[in-house]
């Protein structure tokens, strides 16, 4: 289930038969179990016979973008207690006069100091003061706080005086009180982005908390007896109950639902290289499967926040159906801004007069004005006509040239920021397959993709649920990190085996609780390294827990960091000095997941539903209109054709022709005229 | 010929995403943190008229001034010196603008046969050869500040000219790195050219041309309409650095005055102070650009930069002064008087942008620098750091506390975790500082105070600035408190310094950094009771202060928790 802002979505696999079932119900912000439970009960109505069940939830973000979360009480170093305000100081808006940070989770007089202090080497130079920590519970108690963080300088070195803190703050508010320890949220160094991991996870925790137990009560109350999983922004999953301990990672947890399809659709279609793009009405995100594996990142901002945790890259750019096309200093401009759902796009009759993207679609026939949202919300197509009228009068262009201005500056603008994130990567996105889902993305994937040269477009089963289908798609992930610099040139190999060894104790024993047989267990390992005296490490893959007492080690993982190093910057230092600076330890639960579901073979020709005008480079085509649920496997038609679902619309210009494989998905690809 | 405005808008992005991609593939391929995390570089697409097509601006002190380069060799040399295949280099302070190790390179872009452009880069090189390692704080010549290099072929059709990467490998002190730098810089202005290439082989030469036309005159339709809503008049703001790091008594005079007549501003910098025997002195095209940073600020905050941009305004800079330096004046700190420059702006303008402008900031970078050898692991070690301060209040809005300052762009300052573990020194206070920031209706934002204490025998530099004309405020707004230093604070050998080379520090010494704040906004009379009250719960205003500059407000209700302030050092 992916319960998303507008929409939750449910994709079902019956182990039975190994086929997908879908079900959508508008989302219900008051309580969301009962738009969960809406999309669920037509496709599984009997709750006995649901075994698994994972999902996906903006819960957590919302809460911390719309600033709703806990009032959180920080307890501090002395001498650095303001650290989180001060949040290192960056201008990332260099012409702002008017700049201001992000805005904290918590104000300054909610962050006390706790004088303690430990040293780089985690040696105690000062002791804890366990008076001040009750002091700081008092003020809990009587100052309204309903959740608390502890950042102290060189907890990750030593965790000692943060364990003690918790000790005295449980005697004090009793055991149920909700405390985030900040070498326990992310496990690494750097105080700021510790620190700022950590209150968020006190900010957003009672929230996810209290929705997992109402969402779990209420599948309880149906009968839902299979255990309820959530997505991780890592793209792996954990059970409800391990995410209530560890509800920062639940952040991310409804996009990365579509990178996780990216990665299953990766493997069977034999393409490791994939760009997904997940277009809907207002935002655009990118994601990389490189060699397989999705882009994950041990850091991620949210609101400009930095949060340490393992998460998959996501780019998010302005740029939807709902953009809106404007005119400045006589000049054509197409977004940021967005119309959003309120008034939306001008179509939608709701008062919106700019024009839009879907504004522009309409007009030139790519969308079924009737069947939009599977026909919940009709369009008017004369109010966007209207809208796109009068802007091209304002520029000297006609409608139908002005709606298509529209739709290829909007593709241009997505294309060119694809590429620079490529770019940035290394990456040529020729070599890449663009995998397209979200209501709007396969509507323009094909432009896209001829703007970027890359040759192939892959438009799967239902691209409007794929975030859900992608979930299921998924293994249990645990991650662990911790501290370890050292200078290369000081290692002791045993010493750094040892401690990976037992992270993977700590990673697999955390298994248990996600019901993993010991069979279906495995740990991966990694140490970030980086050059002598810079700040940005690489994370480099070792082979197992024992791989770092080997003997010629450091050579080894020198010349495997120089590799990673080339391939992320494009040149590497040979010889040069290398500090190890984290220990990364993933434990992997493998459930067993859903196979892909192959769909019939096709006996005959496409069935064609009717034909419409479609405008294309500046011309009407009579496009072929075709139901996706009457295309089989193996079928093969030529653009230009409108490929019709009812959460999304494939559009196929002229000079492409389209396959359909054994699985379902449209399989695109330009062919010479 | 006339191109339709679908064209000139997809024109107009892929411009704008070609520097994306140039900066892009810079960043990446980098060698030295200075240019990849600190975003010490520039990129630009410029025109063959040496107009600006697209940039990308790691540090906002960078703005526009790319083009002086590629017109400075064209100037010497003649337009025939442009071939297919040709790189140049160029990093002379009276030239490009700035300090000798900000190293500019470039290349023309040939399409259909004909000059269609240039693409260039500028970057931050960690050293240039000077007489001590990355710079020093204390040159009195550019012979001092390293190896100087005027427009110079460094690729010539394709191939390297033999003998210049070897001058430069044998006159720097870090050539590993430094030609990792040089060839990440040659990767990107190649990278400029595919993507120009690209542009004009899709669309044609003469569409390009005619788009790019468009895309000029819609920016400068922008910022003239600006312009010309400002009412015409002589607006003019001085102020004063502290002095010039040689002659420490004498505060260096910096003076303004705009000039608006219709739809035209002029910046006139010629009453500004001689050139300075010191190293605070810049190259005319680095004060043309603080100018435009200026004017950006208060004009033109969201427009992306291209050749129609400042079209509507125009500097005067008198040869011989700090900001048009005659050879051969030191020029090793060139920004400090630019980050004063650019805050007189927003004071000349203040009167007729009220809702525009901001009070001033701390202004500069406030460098702390250590250096000695790690007794833990027997290493050498220097470290630099910039300090945040307090920013200037607006109209609707306190002003920001602990923020770098504006020539530095998105620096972070270092987490104490991570110096500690790198260098024997230890940060026994880190916060805002209280009062520091000006009063006001909106209050300037606070400075910060952070407390080293060397764990092991080490050498100090400094470079504090600022406190001859602090942070002022506007409109009835208060002054911020300026810069303080102090070496062993309480201790009989206590003494105070702001600008310091090479001073020696014993084990156990402190260095208590105090940077000052922004000014404050309106009158103080008018500051909302309540905004008060926070500031005192929040530690931002101690009482005492609130009692003096906000009398009307009721402080009944002092903090509830201790505030965190400075401790007794910690050895």
């Amino acid at each position: 289930m992916d319960i998303g802002g507008t929409f939750t979505d449910v994709v079902a696999y019956d182990e039975r038969d190994g086929r997908y079932r879908v079900g959508k119900s508008p989302t219900t912000p008051d309580d969301l179990t009962r738009g969960a439970l809406a999309a669920l009960s037509p496709i599984a109505p009997r709750a006995e016979d649901v075994s698994f069940l994972v999902h996906g939830t903006t819960q957590g973000l919302n809460s911390l973008l719309q600033r709703r979360g806990a009032r959180v009480l920080l307890l501090a170093s002395t001498g650095a207690a303001q650290t989180y305000h001060i949040a290192r100081g960056p201008r990332t808006r260099m012409y702002q006069l008017h700049y201001r940070k992000p805005e904290p989770l918590l104000p300054l007089r909610d962050i006390v100091h706790v004088n303690g202090r430990i040293s780089a080497e985690g040696e105690e130079i000062t002791r804890l003061d366990e008076d001040a920590v009750r002091r700081a519970a008092a003020l809990f108690r009587r100052g309204g706080f309903t959740a608390l963080a502890v950042g102290y300088l060189f907890s990750c070195a030593n965790p000692a005086h943060e364990l003690r803190t918790r000790e005295v703050l449980r005697e004090e508010l009793g055991p149920e009180v909700a405390i985030s320890l900040s070498h326990e949220t992310a496990n690494e160094w750097r105080e700021y982005e510790r620190t700022s991991s950590a209150v968020a996870e006190s900010y957003i925790g009672p929230t996810i908390r209290g929705y997992l137990g109402r969402l779990g009560a209420a599948l309880d109350e149906r009968g839902v007896t299979a255990p309820l999983h959530v997505m991780q922004s890592s793209g792996g999953i954990l059970t409800a109950d391990s995410a209530r301990d560890r509800p920062l990672q639940t952040l991310l947890s409804g996009p990365v639902g579509g990178t996780m399809g990216g990665v299953a659709l990766a493997g069977q279609l034999g393409r490791p290289e994939v760009i997904c793009v997940d277009m809907g009405g207002t935002s655009f995100d990118v994601s990389l499967v490189v060699d397989g594996k999705p882009d994950v990142v041990p850091e991620v901002r949210l609101d400009g926040l930095p949060m340490l945790m393992s998460a998959v890259n996501l780019h998010t750019i302005g740029a939807g159906g709902g953009s809106v096309a404007w005119v400045e200093a006589g000049g054509l401009r197409v977004g940021p801004r967005s119309a959003g759902a309120t008034p939306g796009p001008a179509c939608y009759a709701q008062g919106g007069e700019s024009p839009t993207v879907t504004d522009a679609n309409l007009v030139l026939g790519r969308i079924d004005g009737d069947r939009f949202a599977g026909g919940r919300l009709p369009l008017r197509t004369d109010l966007a006509e209207r809208a796109v009228c009068a802007l091209g009068a304002r520029l000297g262009l006609g409608t139908s040239a002005m709606a298509e201005g529209i739709c290829a500056v909007a593709n241009a603008r997505m294309a060119q920021a694809i590429r620079t994130i490529t770019v940035a990567r290394g990456i040529e996105p020729r070599d890449f397959t663009l995998v397209a889902f979200g209501g709007a993305g396969p509507m323009h994937a094909v432009f896209l993709a001829d703007e970027l040269g890359i040759g192939e477009v892959v438009v799967p089963r239902f691209p409007g649920a794929f975030s859900a289908w992608g979930m299921l798609q998924t293994q249990i992930r645990r991650d662990l990190s911790e501290p370890y610099f050292r200078h290369g040139a000081d290692l002791d190999g045993a010493h750094m085996a040892g401690r990976l060894s037992e992270l993977a104790e700590v990673g697999l024993g955390s298994l248990d609780s996600e019901g993993v047989p010991p069979h279906a267990r495995r740990a991966e390992h990694a140490v970030d390294i980086r050059y002598a005296a810079q700040e940005y490490t690489l994370a480099v893959p070792l082979s197992h827990a024992g791989e770092p007492a080997e003997p010629g080690f450091l050579d080894l993982v020198s010349k495997r960091f120089g590799q990673v190093h080339e391939s992320r910057y494009g040149h590497s230092n040979p010889g040069a000095p290398i500090e190890f600076v984290t220990l990364r330890t993933t434990a992997w639960g493998d459930l067993g997941h859903a196979e892909p579901e192959r769909i019939p073979e096709s006996h005959g020709p496409v069935a064609v539903q009717h034909e419409r005008s479609v405008t294309f480079d500046g011309r009407a085509w009579d496009t072929a209109v075709l139901h996706r649920e009457d295309l089989a496997a193996g079928h093969e038609f030529d653009g230009p054709a409108l490929v019709v679902e009812d959460t999304a619309t494939t559009v196929v210009p002229p000079g492409h022709r389209v396959t359909v494989d054994e699985f379902g998905s449209l399989l695109i690809q330009g062919v010479l005229a | 010929m006339t191109v339709d405005p679908v064209t000139v808008e997809i024109i107009r992005n892929a411009l704008a995403a070609a520097a994306e991609d140039m900066n892009a593939t810079l960043i990446r391929s980098a060698y030295t943190p200075v240019i990849y995390e600190c975003g010490d570089c520039v990129v630009a697409l410029l025109d063959e008229r040496h107009r600006v097509l697209g940039q990308s601006a790691g540090l906002p002190i960078f703005l526009g001034n790319l083009e002086a380069c590629t017109l400075a060799t064209e100037q010497r040399f003649g337009r025939e010196v442009w071939q297919p295949g040709d790189v140049w280099i160029l990093n002379d302070s009276y030239l490009g603008g700035t300090h000798l190790n900000d190293v500019t390179i470039f290349g023309p872009v040939f399409a259909e046969q004909e000059l269609a452009g240039f693409t260039a880069t500028r970057a931050h090189w960690i050293d240039v050869g000077s007489k001590d390692p990355g710079g020093s704080m204390d040159s009195v010549t550019i012979f001092q500040e390293g190896l100087r290099l005027g427009p110079q072929k460094l690729v010539a059709a394709g191939q390297p000219v033999p003998g210049v990467l070897d001058t430069i490998s044998t006159n720097v002190r870090f050539p590993y790195p430094t030609s990792g730098d040089l060839h990440a810089m040659i990767a990107t202005i190649n990278t400029g050219q595919q993507r120009l290439a690209e542009i004009v082989d899709r669309f044609g030469l003469a569409a390009v041309r005619a788009a790019r036309e468009e895309i000029f005159a819609q920016t400068e339709r922008l910022e003239r309409a600006v312009v010309a809503a400002i009412p015409d008049g002589v607006y003019r703001a001085e102020g004063c650095l502290d002095n010039d790091g040689i002659d420490l008594a004498t505060p260096i005079p910096v003076r303004l005055t705009i000039t608006v007549s219709g739809d035209h501003m002029e910046f006139d910098l010629t009453e500004s102070a001689d050139q300075t025997e010191g190293p605070i002195n810049c190259g005319a095209a680095q004060a043309v650009s603080a100018c435009r940073v200026g004017y950006k600020l208060l004009v033109s905050p969201d427009v992306p930069g291209n050749g129609g941009s400042f079209r509507p305004m125009s500097v005067r800079v008198r040869e011989g002064s700090v900001f048009g330096a005659r050879p051969p004046a030191a020029c090793q700190w060139y920004f400090s008087h630019l980050g004063l420059l650019i805050d007189l702006v927003a004071m000349a303008l203040a009167p007729v942008l009220p809702e525009r402008v901001a009070a001033a900031s701390h202004g500069d970078s406030m460098i702390v620098q250590c250096s000695g050898t790690d007794p833990r692991t027997g290493r050498e070690y220097v470290s630099l750091e910039a300090t945040l301060g307090g920013w200037g209040a607006w109209q609707g809005s306190d002003g920001e506390s602990a923020l770098i300052n504006n020539v530095n762009g998105s620096l972070k300052d270092m987490p104490i975790e991570v110096l500690e573990t790198r260098f024997p020194l230890r940060i026994t206070h880190y916060g805002m500082r209280p009062d520091s920031g000006g009063p006001g209706r909106w209050r300037g934002g606070n400075g910060v105070i952070r407390e080293y204490v060397a764990l092991h025998d080490c050498t100090l530099s400094l470079w504090f600035e600022r406190s001859v004309t602090p942070a002022w405020g506007l409109f009835g707004g208060g002054g911020a408190q300026p810069p303080e230093v102090v070496v062993n604070p309480g201790r009989p050998d206590e003494r105070r310094v702001l600008k310091v080379n090479g001073l020696r520090l014993h084990a156990g010494d402190v260095v208590r950094c105090m940077t000052g704040g922004g000014g404050g906004y309106g009158d103080p009379a008018e500051r909302e009771g309540l905004a008060v009250l926070a500031d005192i719960r929040d530690g931002v205003v101690t009482p005492e202060h609130a009692a003096t500059v906000y009398p009307h407000a009721d402080r009944a209700e002092q903090p509830e928790w201790q505030v965190d302030t400075v401790p007794d050092p910690v050895y």
